[in-house]
């Protein structure tokens, strides 16, 4: 074996001679090669790296709020859940502290330190030695059990978090539900996002402890002539998030997804907000073996357009009660289920922010699939658990199953470069606090 | 035969292993000579260990007695576990010694599948010794081969001192969730024999690095004294309760400890010097 490689390693060198070692001929046959190469390069090689021109996408890491909620979803996302190791207010203040300085470098993107090469380098080097910002978005969440497990937290738990509850028809794995911590990691790609994670696990082992993971992505759409945007269909292959409230307005967003000062909610809560996760799988086999009207009147769209029966495109509104005993769209149809648009549950609403997942196989050969489903909501039991409890029972139910997910508290964003992660919970608490920089 | 560079304990072999010069703390090669010596008797004590208490297990296998094998099942392994780095060196003899059946494409079945854990297998799965003879004939033969094979080895410096994170590793990839003894679920004598193989080596090293980097010496020393805790807590007898008795919130401990454990100690090369 070891001979083997060492005649290969002969055969290169003599060629490298031969090649370096000629005269002027020889120059011009290298330079030849030279150019066929060039040539070639320009055609794109089987293994050169796809390219893209948003590599250099940044999002603001600094603000009221947390980036990567009403951030415009990229093509990439993943969230991780945590077991958390800190306990003492020192040992928490030291992963807020560090997760944030990760995620303002990751965010930002640069050059890692350079360590002498006799140790593991600083950074997995996935990326390359500079590391691109590629539209990373990293949202740090709690969840319940975060605040229960310490008793100097368990007074400062937000409201209305709770530990997820199986729904009447979940089949919930509990190797894929809860944790103390989670991460939402978005970006354009998903080594990016895989990046992200592997630095953060680098520099917490001590405090966290990867609990489980669930990627998934959305499929790019070229751009319309006319600049308007379609929502990216889901793995039933419908449009998904038609009906979804417009991220971009602040007064909208203020009422449905950020805790406001002065409610019930504690204090240190305001700017923050629910995260609901689901891994919702979906039977896709089943699915596509179902006729389209079916399949239509089950989510309440038409699958082509997104449109509501009674609409011409996706973004036109269905009117219910011109049709109150649901000849035009069935009473249990996903979507009238999830939002009856009248005056009553425009509480429920909630902001959507999924992926697609896709695993593998099951036991039974079928493909392990559907969608990581994440939604935020100033008032959990108003948003996600009122709408869910609502749509307990829907036809769709035949043909996705929930498996996995949990609850989280998303934090309130760092102000500023003095700020961090987690900084008003510990002020709550009653911990002295002091910048990111000590 | 995979394994076959032999370095001699000279101080020319050690300074060849140290590489280019790139040492970050001020450690000498020589200054390697001690320990790696050290470790190797700490080795050969181990093996001889192993074989006699492989000896004890296989007769009992042999002799049909199964409840005796069962008892010396786990305790024969620690001396293995605490010295798997060198022993995996001979990457034939740690296949055939201690694969596990989803190293073989038949699983248990599989007639590749032999070693501890195969004999593990047919005692606490199966409740007897049937057909154990030759496993146990083969499992004696192998490991007399690697006590054999290691006497004639000198311990290249930069195996000796990665093995500290090699356990680490080992214990981070593949052990922590206890599939390693899946049959006896004895696996929390492996983690106190991975743990303590780990340590001694950081210890022997300790002397070299504690006054150049006070702050990692201390923070590998107490992430040690965290496991030995979370561990002493099951302890039984002479040995351990059983995996299933672990506690979430203890495997958590653990999980977290060995991490950073394997994070730090893969610095420990570097450290002295050695590529």
């Amino acid at each position: 074996m070891t001979q083997d490689i060492g005649k290969k390693r002969g055969i290169l060198t003599d060629r490298r001679r031969l090649l370096f070692g000629l005269g002027a001929a020889g120059g011009a046959m290298a330079a030849g090669l030279g150019a066929a190469r060039a040539d070639d390069r320009t055609a794109g090689q089987v293994t050169d790296a796809p390219v893209s021109d948003r590599t250099q996408q940044r999002q603001p890491f600094y603000g009221r709020h947390q980036a990567g909620i009403v951030t415009p979803r990229p093509e990439h996302g993943m969230i991780a859940s945590f077991d958390v190791l800190a306990t003492s207010p020192a040992e928490v203040k030291r992963l807020f502290k560090t997760l944030t300085d990760r995620i303002a470098f990751l965010m930002q993107g640069g050059t890692p330190p350079a360590l002498d090469p006799g140790l593991p380098p600083a950074d997995s080097g996935i990326l390359g030695p500079v590391i691109p910002p590629d539209n990373l978005t990293i949202t740090v969440s709690l969840g319940s059990s975060f605040f229960e497990q310490r008793d100097w937290l368990a007074d400062h738990k937000p409201l209305r978090l709770v530990r997820m509850t199986r729904f009447p028809n979940d089949a919930l794995e509990a190797a894929r539900c809860h944790g103390d911590l989670s991460l939402q990691i978005s970006s354009n790609s998903q080594d990016t996002n895989i990046h992200a994670l592997r630095d953060i696990l680098k520099n917490l082992p001590d405090l966290m402890v990867l609990r489980w993971k669930q990627e998934g992505s959305v499929p790019a759409l070229p751009a319309k002539p006319d600049g308007t945007r379609e929502s990216a269909r889901n793995f039933l292959g419908f449009r998904d998030g038609s009906a979804n409230p417009d991220g971009g307005n602040a007064p909208l967003m203020d009422r449905i997804v950020w805790i406001q000062e002065g409610g019930r909610e504690p204090g240190w809560a305001a700017g923050g907000t629910y995260q609901a996760v689901r891994i919702i799988r979906n039977f896709v086999e089943r699915w596509d073996r179902t006729p389209l009207g079916e399949q239509e009147r089950i989510i309440g769209r038409m699958k082509a357009t997104g449109a509501p029966f009674d609409g011409r495109t996706e973004d036109d509104v269905p009117d219910y009660a011109a049709d109150p005993a649901g000849m035009v769209t069935p009473l249990d149809a996903h979507i009238r289920l999830a939002n009856p648009r009248v005056a009553e549950t425009q509480a429920n609403l909630m902001l959507r922010r999924p992926f697609n997942y896709s695993n593998g196989v099951t036991k039974s050969g079928q493909l392990e699939q559907g969608l990581l489903f994440i939604a935020y909501q100033a008032d959990l039991e108003k948003g996600f658990i009122a709408v869910q409890t609502r749509l307990s029972g829907e036809p769709l139910e035949e043909y996705i199953k929930p498996i996995g997910g949990g609850y989280f508290f998303t934090l309130p964003g760092p102000v500023d470069k003095a700020d961090f992660l987690g900084r008003t919970l510990l002020e709550a608490a009653g911990q002295a606090v002091s910048g990111l920089k000590p | 035969m995979h394994f076959r560079r032999y370095f001699s304990l000279s101080a020319f072999a050690l300074a060849a292993a140290a590489g280019s010069g790139l040492a970050l703390a001020a450690v000498s090669p020589l200054d390697l000579v001690k320990p790696v010596a050290d470790y190797k008797i700490y080795v050969s004590e181990k093996l001889e260990t192993l074989l006699t208490d492989t000896k004890a297990f296989t007769s009992a296998v042999k002799a049909g007695d199964v409840a005796k094998a069962k008892a010396l099942f786990a305790p024969t392994r620690m001396s293995y576990e605490a010295i798997e780095p060198i022993a995996e060196l001979f990457s034939d003899l740690d296949a055939s010694i201690d694969s596990r059946a989803d190293d073989h494409e038949k699983a248990e079945k599989d007639p590749g599948f032999t070693g501890f854990h195969r004999i593990e297998f047919q005692l606490f799965s199966e409740n007897s010794t049937e057909g154990m003879a030759p496993f146990a004939d083969k499992l004696l033969a192998d490991v007399t081969e690697l006590n054999k094979r290691i006497t004639d080895l000198t311990l290249p410096p930069e195996k000796v001192v990665g093995g500290a994170a090699a356990l680490m590793e080992e214990v981070a990839a593949t052990k922590i969730s206890g599939e390693e003894d899946r049959y006896s679920h004895t696996d929390l004598w492996d983690f106190k024999a991975n743990f303590d193989g780990s340590k001694k080596i950081f210890d022997l090293v300790r002397p070299l690095i504690e006054s150049g980097d006070g702050a990692f010496v201390t923070k590998v020393a107490g992430n040690f004294t965290t496991v030995d805790t979370t561990l002493a807590k099951y302890k039984s007898g002479s040995g351990y309760e059983l995996y299933d008795k672990l506690s979430e919130d203890d495997r958590k401990v653990l999980a977290a400890a060995v991490n950073t454990l394997a994070e730090d100690l893969s610095t420990l090369r570097g450290k002295l010097g050695l590529n």
